[in-house]
């Protein structure tokens, strides 16, 4: 089963295509995770990025290929993995957080 | 089957089914109170799922995308023993005609098809109803017409519409799971005795990911009483065997059309009748998100999750929109929607299909019982995605031009 922590919410693709996004929230940043429908079952995978969230009512994030996390688009081929990248995440923002409130504030993302 | 067929088909001699070694459970368990665990998993694994849980005595398909993946995994079902028995037919027609056959001999029967083979089989599917054979039909929505393609679109169940079938229209892999279920209860109702076909939008439900909550799988439905039924099972075991139903109902051209008329009478009642289970079962016909609102999305299938996030997208922006998710089809939830839109302003019936075949049924339902506006759409077919800012951008459209 999917990491249910720090889950903000889970919907259909909103893109349309089937499947499900599943979006992540811990402080500023967090992770999207797509599964979409694949003629091949086995093909089935995981899109993830990292985003970072702009506003939450309207919820509106943008993707996030700065970090060292992350600089592109992942795949991820079973649950297993993308649970174990999830929690490395998590830990990451954790810290990234703490670091980025040390910044002058002039210098804040 | 006895124990020389497993071993004819290379099981050791004390091997046991497992379908055997599931306990029964009442219906109203097995849907609301047993404890249930979440997997991800797709629409095809759902399904599969759902027939372990079943208690099918037998299961007939040919295969076609994107139903094969289904009927694979039935297969391996079979090969557990949770299906008594299990062929591949040579096409659709003999298919559907076997499955009538099946069922008139008293047994639980299930077949699943898509797009061109539910158009093949359509002859003998519109005899199911008049031949009052309960099954289960698990119908994988594709492309039927020219051009032909292998993706989404459910045009198919329009024709589907006025055979006598009961249909449900699942939303989503939960609902692949749950509604067969359901379906295979409420079909073998004695005030019932009619074919069940559960439609899912295929590619988008079927080879997609989702999150379903199952009922352990140690334990399956009773099974099918086949006496207990609107016309008595045949006996297709003791000569003379018969090959039809009871004599005034295939006549053919000596048939008389008050026997006709009164007999399609009574298929339409027992559809009506089907509603007072599928309400129990389904808890209600028809789903409604935020019931004082002025505007609602009306859908059924995968058109009900974009719209979910239709209606979560304008609540954020302060703008309560209302939806109603068709669970049942046939039968069809009329009074319950007439009662629900009764106020409404403006409603928009977004579709995977091009005729819009769910608005024309929604029109001739409130016909003259609603003063609000009705919109068909947006629709989208032939394997076009439906995102999420094309019913938010119908909507804008629609309060724009005061509709």
């Amino acid at each position: 089963m999917i990491t249910q922590d720090n889950l903000l919410l889970n919907r259909a693709e909103p893109g349309g295509l089937g499947g499900m996004q599943f979006l992540y929230k811990v402080n500023d940043y967090g992770i999207t995770a797509i599964s979409k429908p694949q003629e091949e079952i086995s093909n089935i995978h995981w899109e993830v990025d990292i985003i970072k969230y702009l506003t939450l009512k309207p919820l509106k994030f943008e993707v996030c290929h700065t970090t060292a996390l992350a600089t592109k688009t992942l795949k991820f081929y079973n649950d297993k993995a993308l649970n174990e990248f999830l929690g490395k995440a998590f830990k990451y923002f954790e810290e990234l957080d703490l670091l980025e409130n040390m910044l002058p504030e002039k210098d804040k993302p | 089957m006895s124990n020389l067929d497993f071993v004819a088909e290379g099981k050791p001699a004390d091997w046991v089914p497992l379908g055997e070694t599931q306990t029964v459970v009442d219906p109203m368990e097995m849907f609301f109170k047993l404890p249930r665990k979440t997997e991800f998993i797709t629409g095809s694994e759902a399904a599969r799922e759902s027939i372990r849980r079943m208690n099918v005595d037998v299961a007939i398909a040919y295969p076609i995308t994107p139903q094969s993946e289904t009927m694979q995994q039935a297969g391996y079902l079979y090969d557990e023993g949770y299906i008594k028995d299990f062929y591949r037919g040579e096409e659709e027609i003999g298919v559907m005609s076997a499955c009538a056959g099946a069922s008139r001999a008293g047994v639980r029967t299930l077949t699943a098809t898509s797009g061109p083979g539910l158009m093949r089989g359509m002859e003998a599917i519109s005899s199911w109803p008049g031949a009052r054979v309960p099954m289960i039909l698990m119908d994988m929505c594709r492309v039927i017409n020219t051009p032909l393609a292998i993706q989404p679109d459910n045009i198919e169940m329009s024709f589907m519409l006025n055979t006598g079938m009961l249909l449900l229209h699942a939303e989503d892999q939960q609902d692949f799971y749950d509604y067969p279920l359901v379906a295979a209860i409420v079909s073998e109702k004695v005030d019932v005795t009619l074919p069940c076909a559960v439609s899912v939008d295929g590619f988008f439900v079927t080879h997609a990911r989702g999150q379903v909550s199952m009922t352990p799988k140690e334990y399956k439905l009773p099974p099918r009483d086949g006496w207990a039924s609107a016309v008595p099972a045949m006996d297709n075991e003791n000569p003379p065997a018969r090959l039809s139903r009871d004599a005034p109902i295939q006549k053919s051209n000596f048939i008389s059309y008050h026997m006709h008329s009164s007999w399609q009478q009574e298929v339409f009642a027992a559809v009506e009748r089907s509603a007072k289970y599928f309400d129990k079962y389904l808890d209600g016909c028809i789903e409604i998100v935020n019931p004082d609102a002025d505007e609602f999305l009306v859908a059924s299938g995968a058109a009900v999750s974009q719209s979910r996030e239709a209606v979560r997208q304008e609540g954020e922006q302060g703008r309560k929109v209302g939806m109603i998710k068709i669970k049942t089809i046939r039968p069809w939830p009329m009074r319950q929607l007439i009662a629900a839109l009764k106020n409404a302003k403006r409603i928009l019936v977004p579709e995977f299909n091009q005729a819009g075949w769910l608005h024309k049924e929604l029109c001739s339902t409130l016909y003259g019982r609603t003063t609000g506006t009705m919109i068909g759409g947006p629709r989208v077919y032939g394997g076009m995605t439906m995102p999420t800012e094309m019913i938010l951008e119908w909507l804008a459209d629609a309060r724009k031009k005061q509709l």
